[in-house]
């Protein structure tokens, strides 16, 4: 099996952990310790690391994929830490990654529209999991504006909450509306159905 | 007893060939400090519900109350006092410039020249529209105009400030700004309630609702309400 082989067969990564660190690595070059910290800052609250060695262990699937590489760090110690860069491979990977995630995300809406859809013939549960699905949109509605953390200067940290905000108030007016859509058409349901005996 | 309730409120418009209700059986209480959106769809009866419960126009049936009470039957004092609806088109009879727009309704009630123009400069600071008093209405973008027109209302110190759609045609990035103004004004005790056509409008509010088809959906009161950790809008500012 040739280099290429392996890492082709291998960059079929599944660890939302190795991903985040990639992201981060993609967005500038860093020491293992540091990129410990910058993920702990980052993913705070969205993923976790099980403990510092986790990073080590991530770095290395990381490098035996090709995505990053290391270069010489500039500590003055015997020996120098390695500091670790996004190969242009890893570039490319990322942002692949980053598109699929969408298309997991459309995949979980279509799995709840089936699953909705499976109580047509009882449209009052389908109503109540709709209500519940439209309280659930109402509270998200205001979740993505959290202010930035408080004496932060990681720019890119803010962005990200800026981005994760709009992209969540966006998508929850989406919901919103289809809710509406979703109301009538059990409606439409409940009327055609013959009345009970 | 709340700042605003409105109980089983119905309102019904008729056309030449049928009748449509707008509002059906809709409850709604606003306490003192709280920011209160309603999110519906084009033709939902979300302004409808705003000038119903500013006291603009009257119910068919059930009552709203400001302070216990009946605005339908004090709306005159009610209206461009305590409540205040925010009216984001201007008047050129009411002054060619920002200042003269926020003065008039202050002297329109009786307030001394130099006084209205004081307390119209003090709320243009409060809505971040000072830099733009001695511009003219037509140089103002559409941000710098609900600035200006939450200023005109703000200056008549309400308890309630109604706002229709706030952040429609506004800029993306002057959008948070608006919400964050609003947000500020909450917290310093003026109840809002607000309604957005899109969602990005029921950022920083402390109860999200839906009317979809003349029901209110969500909680109608604070106490209902789910209780979410204190968040404010990006941008906010203490100053907003």
């Amino acid at each position: 099996m040739g280099v290429e082989r392996v890492r082709e067969h291998q960059a079929a990564m599944q660890s939302p952990v190795n991903w985040a660190l990639l992201g981060l690595v993609v967005e500038r070059p860093s020491y293992a310790y540091k990129l410990a910290q910058r993920f702990d800052s980052t993913y705070e609250g969205a993923l976790s690391l099980s403990s510092t060695s986790h990073v080590y262990t991530a770095l290395r699937s990381l490098l035996d994929r090709g995505l990053i590489e290391e270069v010489t760090g500039s500590g003055t110690g015997r020996q120098p830490k390695p500091c670790y860069r996004a190969t242009g491979e890893g570039v490319k990977h990322y942002q692949r990654w980053l598109i699929s995630q969408f298309s997991e995300e459309r995949r979980r809406q279509r799995l709840f529209t089936i699953e909705l859809a499976a109580l047509m013939s009882a449209p009052e549960l389908a109503r109540a999991v709709i209500d519940g699905y439209e309280q659930e949109c109402l509270r998200e509605a205001g979740q993505g504006t959290l202010e930035p953390q408080n004496g932060s200067d990681d720019a890119p940290l803010q962005l990200a909450t800026r981005l994760a905000s709009e992209e969540n108030r966006l998508a929850v007016g989406a919901r919103l509306a289809w809710v509406q859509y979703v109301r009538r058409e059990l409606r439409a349901i409940a009327e055609r159905r013959p009345p009970a005996r | 007893m709340s700042l605003l309730t409105l109980e089983a409120v119905e309102k019904r418009y008729s056309g030449p060939s049928r009748q449509r209700i707008v509002l059906r059986d809709v409850t709604l209480e606003i306490e003192t400090g709280e920011l209160v959106v309603v999110w519906g769809l084009k033709g939902s009866g979300r302004s409808t519900l705003l000038r119903v419960a500013a006291g603009i126009e009257a119910p068919d049936s059930g009552s709203v109350r400001f302070e216990g009470r009946d605005v339908t039957e004090h709306g005159d004092d009610l209206l461009g006092g305590a409540v205040g609806y925010c009216e984001r088109t201007f008047r050129c009879a009411e002054g060619q410039d920002v200042l003269d727009q926020v003065t008039v309704g202050l002297l329109a009630r009786g307030v001394a020249p130099r006084r209205a123009r004081s307390r119209a400069q003090r709320a243009l600071q409060r809505a971040g529209a000072e830099h733009y008093a001695t511009q003219p209405l037509g140089w103002l973008d559409a941000a710098e105009s609900v600035r200006v027109a939450i200023a005109r209302t703000l200056a008549l110190e309400p308890s309630l400030l109604v706002i229709d759609e706030p952040t429609r045609g506004v800029d993306l990035l002057e959008r948070d700004g608006i919400l964050a103004l609003l947000r500020s004004l909450a917290d310093a005790g003026i109840a809002i309630l607000a309604s957005a056509g899109e969602s990005t409008g029921l950022a920083g509010a402390d109860r999200a609702l839906v009317l979809s088809e003349g029901e209110l959906r969500g909680a109608p009161t604070a106490e209902l309400a789910t209780v979410l950790p204190l968040r404010r809008p990006a941008g906010w500012r203490a100053t907003a």
